[in-house]
């Protein structure tokens, strides 16, 4: 039985007054897939997450997730996005900040307890759950606001730039959640600039100037482009695609 | 000079943000020119009732003959000396109806002038001047003082919930009456003609006048800085992304904001009453539940423009200087020192279309004259409009908010 599609957008357009963030953009994900977003800075990777979560109205074109038009209700339950900022309260500690969003997710105080312990374990924020969430580093609080993202285990997450500044060891940790989320069914995007990271997804998409230059399987990308990295075979598609232009 | 390089950068950097800058030209001036119009005005149009019964006519003790009639007609002198930019005046036949439009707010003072008022007057002045010798008919005529017959006196019911309107009414008055007893050469005072009955007893003070609109301001500050930062941070921070990309409705965030907000202003306006109560014996002899209500509608429309404000706003500092901007002028024109009667034509727009202005005018009402829900209907209606008003836009631009984050 095939996988379900369950990102599917269609010719998005979106500029920014004359610049062009996305340019008819088309996009395919199935269940379960942990699809990479790859790019340099400026390629459109966060404005795509946003437009496929329904943040920003494409000018052209539609964004489906889980079989609904964006921006839906119905499917903000089942969503999960971590913003490429923060975006956690400084002034609550790191345990009220998850309570406070899995509250805005209709989960008991029961279910945030139990949930908080298993991702901060995970974050290794265990010990810090009651500090102030502004006293802690950059990459612990990058940490705190993966943890909420994921908190309401939902279908389907946009992860922005999550490993950024977390250390190569947590990195590797975040990885190997993240697949096995993805055993479980749970469709991730995660988006990076890093663009070897991206050899540990399932499927990478090359961003440049707003178009998806491929996507396929890292391996699949390596034998089509007849490079040794990924950085490499980006550098490559980018050369081709501008001849292109 | 490292100074100067800093001075460059934080010049530069105020040249290129073009809402900052356009407060810092615009924002003097637009001060200047409403502090200039909304404070250099006169009363215009006071609403006053006149009760005229007086029959014009004089009966004297004349020198070597017996009484002489005259016809002085000083009530009518009195009225057509009355400033009539000053005064929009009606006439009444019934003293008591008069005086109840004042008692009910309707007109600023009601002036009763009983029938005996021009023979009152005329024999009060011989009396007081001794005889006098006028021309009459091309001979001369001595007046002699007599007795004063006491009939009913003259009144003037007069509005004095607020005082500036109250001493501006009597000072205008002392004025035409020095015109009407001019005529009889006489030193009386207005004081010695008229019974001035103030509704109020004279008891309310400039300091409670201003107090509603104090506190009312106060809480403008206050409430709308707070909601403005806050929103302005929850968009900058991401968490109103955060929140909005959750299952929840854009109207259940502006409800949430609204109850915690409320709930602030509540406490803060109970705080500002205690105090300038205890603390200044401020007047309050309205019910404290009427203050409320005003209070959590009024707040719940300055949440909402502080929404707006944040929506326009790049930034905290931006917010800042927009609600400066927006409240110092409110506080100008909502005839919370310097009643709206004063202001320009021009100006009074802008007064009736800030809330402070209709909370003020309700605070007053509940605060000073103690006047019921039936009194303050149409402040709560409009304060109620601009809440519901702003609590959808709010809600609009909440979402729109999360969009453009």
């Amino acid at each position: 039985m095939a996988a379900e599609t369950v990102i599917q957008a269609t010719g998005l357009r979106k500029t920014f007054r004359t610049r062009v963030a996305l340019d008819g953009l088309d996009l395919a994900v199935e269940q379960g897939r942990l699809y990479g977003l790859v790019g340099p800075n400026g390629a459109g990777k966060t404005t795509l997450i946003r437009t496929l979560c329904g943040l920003l109205r494409p000018d052209e074109g539609e964004a489906r997730l889980l079989g609904w038009r964006m921006p839906s209700v119905r499917v903000r339950s089942q969503l999960g996005y971590m913003p490429q900022d923060f975006a956690v309260y400084d002034d609550l500690t790191v345990l009220q900040n998850l309570e406070f969003f899995g509250g805005l997710y209709d989960l008991s105080r029961r279910q945030i307890h139990e949930r908080a312990g298993e991702l901060l374990d995970l974050v290794d924020l265990a010990d810090r759950r009651g500090e102030k969430t502004g006293e802690l580093s950059g990459g612990m609080r990058r940490r705190v606001s993966l943890a909420v993202s994921l908190l309401h285990k939902p279908r389907l997450a946009f992860l922005d730039e999550p490993t950024a500044g977390v250390d190569p060891k947590l990195r590797r940790t975040f990885w190997d959640y993240f697949h096995r989320l993805s055993d479980q069914g749970v469709t991730l995007v995660v988006t990076t600039h890093q663009v070897e990271e991206a050899l540990r997804c399932h499927v990478v998409g090359f961003l440049s100037q707003g178009r998806l230059l491929i996507q396929d399987s890292p391996e699949m990308i390596l034998r089509g482009t007849g490079t040794e990295t990924l950085d490499d075979a980006f550098i490559v598609l980018q050369e081709r695609g501008e001849a292109a232009r | 000079m490292k100074s100067l390089v800093v001075m460059r950068n934080v010049l530069w950097r105020i040249v290129q943000d073009r809402r900052t800058l356009l407060l810092i030209v615009l924002l003097p001036l637009f001060f200047v020119l409403l502090y200039g119009n909304s404070f250099s005005g006169s009363f215009r149009n006071l609403p006053i009732v006149i009760v005229n019964q007086d029959n014009g006519l004089a009966s004297v003790r004349v020198k070597n003959a017996d009484r002489m009639t005259l016809a002085v007609d000083l009530a009518a002198t009195f009225v057509s000396s009355l400033d009539t930019e000053m005064f929009d005046i009606t006439f009444s036949d019934d003293p008591d109806t008069a005086a109840d439009a004042v008692a009910a707010h309707k007109v600023w003072a009601a002036l009763y002038f009983p029938q005996n008022f021009s023979h009152a007057v005329v024999n009060e002045a011989l009396q007081q001047s001794g005889e006098r010798t006028v021309e009459m008919d091309g001979q001369s005529v001595t007046l002699l003082p007599g007795t004063v017959t006491e009939g009913p006196s003259t009144v003037l019911t007069v509005d004095d919930a607020n005082p500036l309107i109250a001493d501006a009414i009597l000072e205008s008055f002392a004025v035409s009456f020095a015109d009407v007893l001019g005529t009889q050469q006489a030193s009386l005072t207005p004081e010695s003609l008229l019974d001035v009955n103030p509704l109020y007893g004279g008891n309310i003070r400039m300091l409670d006048f201003t107090a509603p609109g104090i506190i009312g301001f106060a809480l403008t500050l206050i409430t709308v800085m707070l909601t403005a930062m806050a929103v302005v941070r929850e968009r900058t921070s991401g968490t109103l992304t955060r929140i909005l990309i959750a299952p929840v409705r854009a109207w259940e965030v502006t409800i949430g904001y609204t109850l915690a907000f409320s709930a602030v202003a509540l406490f803060q306006a109970a705080e500002l009453f205690l105090t300038s109560t205890l603390l200044f014996d401020i007047r309050f002899i309205g019910s404290a539940a009427i203050v409320a209500v005003i209070i959590i509608v009024f707040t719940i429309g300055l949440q909402g423009i502080a929404t707006l404000i944040s929506t326009v706003s790049r930034n905290e500092a931006q917010a800042m200087q927009l609600v400066l901007f927006l409240l110092i002028p409110a506080i100008m024109i909502s005839g919370v020192f310097w009643p709206l009667e004063t202001m320009p034509a021009a100006i009074r727009p802008l007064a009736y279309i800030s809330p402070l202005t209709y909370a003020n005018a309700a605070l007053r009402k509940v605060m000073l004259t103690g006047q019921g829900w039936a009194d303050i209907a149409i402040e709560l209606i409009v304060l109620a409009a601009i809440a519901a008003t702003m609590l959808v836009l709010s809600v609009v631009m909440m979402r729109r908010q999360a969009y453009s984050a």
